[in-house]
């Protein structure tokens, strides 16, 4: 009877929810049936259900593979970068945004630093190349103080600074918006109040706005440490990576993509792939609870 | 009842669900080239296959430089003229440039195979052999001795190509791609200026030592005349010349990959004399005689290096090397003059012993699939090209248009040699014919006329001059052998290029060798050793 009164009552808005519980069913939830590979001999031929059985067999020779902890240790790696430099740049833009008094001027900075996020990634990765080679922009520019010319591409110390450098100039603007959106949802009494009690505008920004927007920096960070394992964007690391980086460059989906898809070994690329969003998940499910132990906030 | 109307809309979007993925498997398997009624077709006066227009699907790619206007291989002469002869149609498949091998792989995976794929099999897991034992492609033996009486006849003529085509139990999984004539299988080895050492006074090197003086006078001489000291002597590229041309590392009688010495399988990398090798690429990198860059530099930079005049050396091909660069600079500087230089040595006048050198059968082929329902025209079809009217048709297009007989010769025309509107010789050729990578027998006139350059002729003289008789034949493993072999030499062979770089520019030093040997070692090396010599001596009892 209950259920009859919520359905009458708001079926509209269930409606409304059915393309998307479709859109999860038929391509996230269905697909798990393919997820048995990773325990099975899989042969396209044969088929998922033809396949035999192998048990852990994938798992473990990912493990004892040579390249086991090289891999790991590159994925956390560019994720902990990421984090650390990555994570906080949008919150300093908005912060920084926020305190502009002309708007005109804000707006362009908006408009500019959101740009880059609409430049596809295989354009951006183009750019780069041409940009870091040995005798590219950045080469021809130092060379002019005398600096000795750098292959940064080919130089595995160089990897990670590119990368996630790249990544905060490309992001920094389109991330800055959620920051901005929060910092705008504080009320302006608080900083009338401030005011009147002496404060400047760094200690507003210290005692009212950080504060205010810290649920949302909080529920962001866990977000964040949900893709810790991911390693990066698949896609940007690929472009920009080659066997002279596999060194700090390599990560564990490019290995899944270059053993699955370039070799054909789906299970145990599956496998691996596995392994990887279940270590996603572990971490992100920890960092929600500590999250909601110490400072109560969480996703759930 | 209200429970159950949303139980009902919960199992609508299930049968939604399931409908639309099942129902893209349903319309797969239904035969895509319904054309009933394909008799057997051998009484047909007019030397057709089939009484009815019939059509197959055939997975091919695209080779690389296509004619403007050929958009798929019909529009291609060679194809027209064997529609007309045998009243088969083609529906080509062509996967989008760049992107051949993924979209194989997913056409693997999809299980909806077209009638023929033509494709280098040792790409797919287990090679041929693995394709025919997961059931995708069929073994040909009984149809090629029943519908295929041209490579029939080839096969029986020479056995020597039957049991390179055959499997280790004796199966053909494909119409080969053949080339059966030694200049036709090499056309790949080091390049060098010769106006340069002419310049310099400097005799063409053929051994280590004389390229290290060469390479060191291209460095100091400033051969390119414009005063600058910016010559690069050498450039090299590890995955080619440890996979594929071995320049250099024959002269220490090693390569970068299996070979044989006495009979045995030996993985060169491991060797003492790989150290070797490593040694002196090292004090030529630290001399600077290598290219720095040399493992950032893709084809492009290769290029821009060659016709900026800064290369005194590097690998190449016969055709995309010295045939590029040659026209290239034709007008910018009469004098340049590229030519091959033989495959160094340790001692003036020994003969190299592993070079360039294809195999007579390198698996590509064209493959016929489970799915095809009309194998006998498929097997008469793809037989045709094996005929003395095919193979013309396939190696040289349509006589009096892309070709001419002289004297019992056939000779190219000249829209094909010296192209109106500047094409290449390759692509003009493509509007007619493509004479590789397809099943054909690839004539030796062909490359005869497409090393049309006296640079490129002697290049192949010189190239070909190496004894080559240590390199291991095609092999075929089983499923399991094939899958061992792909776990252990995917990590061998990243830690063997990491390392190569490693060593040349000074990451690592040389006296790690040792532990670099150790480490391969660990990762399974033996293994894939005794798997390679099982597999060589099963070739041996063919």
């Amino acid at each position: 009877m209950k259920l009859l009164r919520e359905w009458s009552r708001n079926k509209y808005i269930y409606l409304m929810l059915l393309p998307v519980v479709i859109y999860y069913v038929v391509f996230l939830y269905f697909p798990m049936y393919g997820l048995q590979i990773a325990f099975k001999n899989f042969s396209p031929a044969i088929g998922i259900w033809g396949s035999e059985w192998v048990g852990f067999k994938h798992f473990v020779s990912f493990y004892e593979s040579y390249y086991f902890w090289r891999l790991i240790r590159n994925t956390v790696m560019i994720s902990l970068y990421e984090l650390v430099f990555g994570f906080p740049a949008p919150i300093i833009l908005a912060l920084l945004l926020n305190e502009i008094r002309k708007r005109v001027f804000k707006n362009i900075v908006q408009s500019i630093t959101y740009l880059p996020h609409f430049i596809s990634i295989v354009v951006v990765a183009g750019m780069m190349v041409d940009f870091l080679s040995g005798d590219g922009l950045i080469n021809q520019l130092t060379s002019l103080f005398g600096i000795p010319s750098v292959s940064f591409l080919i130089a595995p110390e160089w990897f990670r600074t590119i990368y996630v450098s790249s990544g905060i100039w490309q992001g920094i603007g389109w991330g800055s918006i959620i920051y901005l959106a929060a910092i705008a949802g504080i009320d302006p009494s608080l900083y009338e109040a401030a005011k009147t009690d002496g404060a400047g505008r760094f200690k507003q920004i210290l005692h009212i706005t950080v504060p205010g927007i810290m649920p949302t920096i909080i529920i962001m960070l866990i977000l964040r440490f949900g893709t810790l394992m991911a390693g990066g964007s698949l896609e940007k690391i690929l472009l920009l990576y080659n066997s002279t980086t596999y060194e700090t460059a390599d990560v564990i989906s490019t290995f899944v993509y270059r053993r699955g898809l370039l070799q054909m070994d789906y299970g145990f690329s599956a496998a691996i792939g596995l392994f990887n969003n279940i270590m996603n998940f572990i971490l992100l499910v920890s960092a929600n609870t500590i999250s909601r132990k110490i400072n109560n906030t969480s996703l759930w | 009842m209200h429970k159950r109307k949303s139980i009902m809309l919960l199992s609508v979007i299930m049968t939604i669900a399931l409908a639309g993925c099942s129902g893209g498997n349903n319309s797969a398997k239904s035969p895509a080239t319904a054309s009933p009624g394909t008799e057997t077709a051998e009484a047909l006066a007019d030397g057709k296959i089939v009484s009815s227009p019939l059509t197959l699907t055939y997975f091919v790619e695209m080779s690389g430089s296509p004619a403007p206007g050929v958009k798929s291989l019909n529009d291609m002469a060679a194809y027209q003229e064997t529609e007309k002869k045998t009243g088969i149609h083609i529906d080509f498949k062509h996967p989008a440039g760049g992107q051949e091998k993924n979209q194989f792989n997913l056409l693997m995976s999809s299980g909806d195979y077209p009638d023929v794929i033509q494709w280098g099999w040792n790409d797919y897991p287990g090679g041929g052999v693995g394709a025919m034992n997961n059931g995708v492609i069929i073994p040909l033996n009984d149809y090629i001795d029943k519908f295929a009486p041209n490579l029939s006849k080839l096969l029986a003529d020479n056995p020597a190509i039957k049991k390179e085509i055959s499997t280790d139990d004796g199966r053909i999984f494909a119409f080969p791609f053949l080339r059966s004539d030694p200049y036709l299988r090499t056309y790949f080895g080091l390049g060098v200026r010769q106006d340069w050492l002419d310049k310099l006074n400097l005799q063409m090197p053929t051994t280590i030592d004389e390229w290290h003086n060469v390479l060191t006078a291209f460095k100091e001489g400033d051969p390119n005349g414009n005063g600058k000291a910016d010559e690069i002597p050498l450039l090299i590229r590890k995955d080619t010349m440890l996979n594929f041309s071995n320049v250099f590392l024959n002269a220490w009688g090693t390569s970068g990959r299996f070979n044989l010495k006495d009979g045995k399988v030996l993985y060169g990398p491991v060797q003492p004399e790989y150290k070797q090798f490593l040694q002196t690429m090292r004090t030529w990198y630290v001399e600077g005689l290598i290219d720095r860059d040399y493992a950032g530099t893709d084809d492009k930079q290769k290029d821009a290096k060659w016709t900026g005049e800064l290369l005194g050396s590097s690998e190449m091909a016969v055709g995309g090397g010295i045939g590029k660069y040659t026209n290239a600079m034709k007008a910018k500087n009469p004098d340049f003059n590229l030519v091959g230089a033989p495959y160094p040595t340790l001692v003036k006048g020994d003969k190299p012993v592993l070079g360039q050198l294809e195999p007579i059968f390198n698996s590509v082929g064209a493959a016929i699939t489970k799915n095809n329902k009309h194998v006998e025209e498929t097997v008469k079809w793809l037989d045709y090209k094996y005929g003395e009217e095919g193979s013309m048709l396939f190696n040289f297009g349509i006589e009096g248009k892309s070709y001419e007989m002289k004297d019992g010769f056939p000779t190219y025309t000249d829209e094909i040699m010296k192209n109106p509107d500047g094409l290449s010789f390759a692509t003009a050729l493509g509007r007619y014919a493509v004479p590789f990578g397809g099943p054909l027998v690839q004539d030796k006139r062909y490359q005869e006329q497409n090393a049309s350059l006296p640079q490129q002729k002697d290049a192949l003289n010189t190239w070909m001059n190496v004894e080559n008789s240590n390199w291991l034949p095609p092999l075929s493993f089983t499923n399991d052998e094939s899958a061992r072999l792909a776990a252990i030499m995917t990590d061998i062979t990243t830690f063997r290029d990491e390392m190569f770089d490693k060593f040349v520019m000074g990451a690592e030093p040389i006296d790690n060798f040792d532990s670099f040997v150790k480490t391969i070692e660990g990762m399974g090396l033996q293994e894939a050793l005794e798997i390679q010599q099982a597999a060589y001596e099963r070739y041996l009892k063919r």
